[in-house]
């Protein structure tokens, strides 16, 4: 460390300061509670995965129809996936242990590339599993009520579905794209 | 904070770790948390999950670095994840050492001005900063080396002179300081 500090290095350090003072007792308190937090909110996303899926059970043993209870099978096998795929990826993380392991600019460029990688993946293992199930629906729904306008009410929603996952795969490449420039500056920089 | 960055004793505690850090390097935290986040209840939120950050770091140091390293590495990652959750909410656009050099400073013509308005000139210039700018004007602040900036950073000995030799030109050109380092 250089000893000699210049006028702005002096008036940085000298700055007034509140002086906090974090007890080890709560420290290990407040981080529990993190980790309670963070336990808590992957959990939720799994018991909302979960009651879909009922729900869609439930719809199962309602309906007589086969075609529908494929294309309710087909909802339940996607909530499932993505209830699977969220345990494995765990969508909400608390920071990893190695943090004093990593330098800034490597920390920073695998934060960044790990949200590039979540946002440019939604599309597999969020949004696609649930198309089969709406293909399967839109056919049944061809085959239980053959009039012309209840068919193109159905697919006129098929069709602003499809509008919305476009609009969201839009925003996500440019979102993907914005990170990526980060990544390539920091790359630049090393 | 201490002149002379130890590596500490083989064995030391995770508890004992830790109260080493915030003992040397309690005040340095809190001008970081500082510089990251200007609201104050942000920043005490901040300042908190850095020292938790700490602590539970210290279960995996293993004595490769100095803790000083591993304190301002810990402190900078949490503080730089902070900017990116905050990034999303916030319309703030952050810029690199380049740009601010080449921005006019608005506050340019000011002679006398007090301690407390310069720090905050100060502060403003460094919110501007995107995280590993930020990461490098802070411990050159705190008056490190070039050779701890680049081995906290992780950035090259050239890039990192590079970048101390702009933030030295942008701070005399900011507060009318000579610049006798060069």
């Amino acid at each position: 460390m250089t000893e000699h500090l210049n006028p702005v290095q002096e008036l940085w350090q000298s700055q007034p300061l509140e002086g906090v003072k974090m007890p080890l007792e709560e420290i290990r308190r407040r981080a529990n509670k993190f980790e309670h937090r963070i336990r808590g909110r992957n959990r939720r996303e799994t018991v909302g995965c979960i009651i879909v899926s009922l729900l869609f059970v439930y719809f199962l043993f309602d309906t007589q129809s086969i075609l529908f209870r494929i294309s309710y099978g087909l909802f339940i096998a996607a909530m499932i996936w993505v209830a699977v795929q969220l345990q494995r990826k765990g969508s909400i993380k608390s920071l990893p242990d190695s943090l004093g392991a990593s330098s800034s600019l490597h920390f920073f460029r695998a934060e960044l590339e790990r949200q590039r990688d979540a946002i440019r993946n939604v599309w597999p293992w969020y949004l696609a599993p649930l198309v089969p199930g709406y293909l399967m629906l839109t056919i049944a729904y061809a085959f239980t009520f053959p009039h012309f306008a209840r068919l193109m009410g159905v697919v006129a929603f098929d069709a602003a579905m499809v509008a919305v996952f476009v609009v969201i795969w839009k925003l996500n490449q440019r979102a993907a794209g914005c990170l990526q420039r980060m990544i390539d500056e920091l790359n630049a920089a090393e | 904070m201490s002149a002379i960055a130890t590596k500490p004793a083989a064995g030391s505690s995770q508890d004992e770790l830790y109260r080493d850090a915030a003992a040397n390097h309690g005040a340095a935290l809190e001008r970081l948390a500082r510089a990251y986040e200007a609201d104050s209840d942000l920043r005490r939120d901040l300042l908190q999950e850095i020292h938790i950050a700490l602590w539970r770091s210290f279960q995996n140091f293993d004595g490769r670095c100095s803790l000083r390293t591993w304190v301002y590495r810990v402190s900078h990652n949490v503080a730089a994840s902070h900017v990116l959750r905050q990034r999303r909410t916030r319309v703030q656009t952050l810029i690199g050492l380049e740009e601010l050099e080449n921005l006019a400073d608005a506050n340019s013509g000011e002679e006398a001005i007090d301690r407390s308005h310069m720090l905050n000139r100060l502060l403003e210039l460094i919110h501007q900063l995107k995280p590993l700018d930020r990461n490098v004007i802070l411990a050159y602040l705190e008056g490190m080396d070039a050779a701890s900036i680049a081995e906290i950073a992780g950035l090259s000995p050239g890039n990192t002179a590079t970048k101390i030799h702009r933030i030295k030109n942008l701070l005399a050109r900011r507060f009318h300081q000579r610049n006798d380092h060069d």
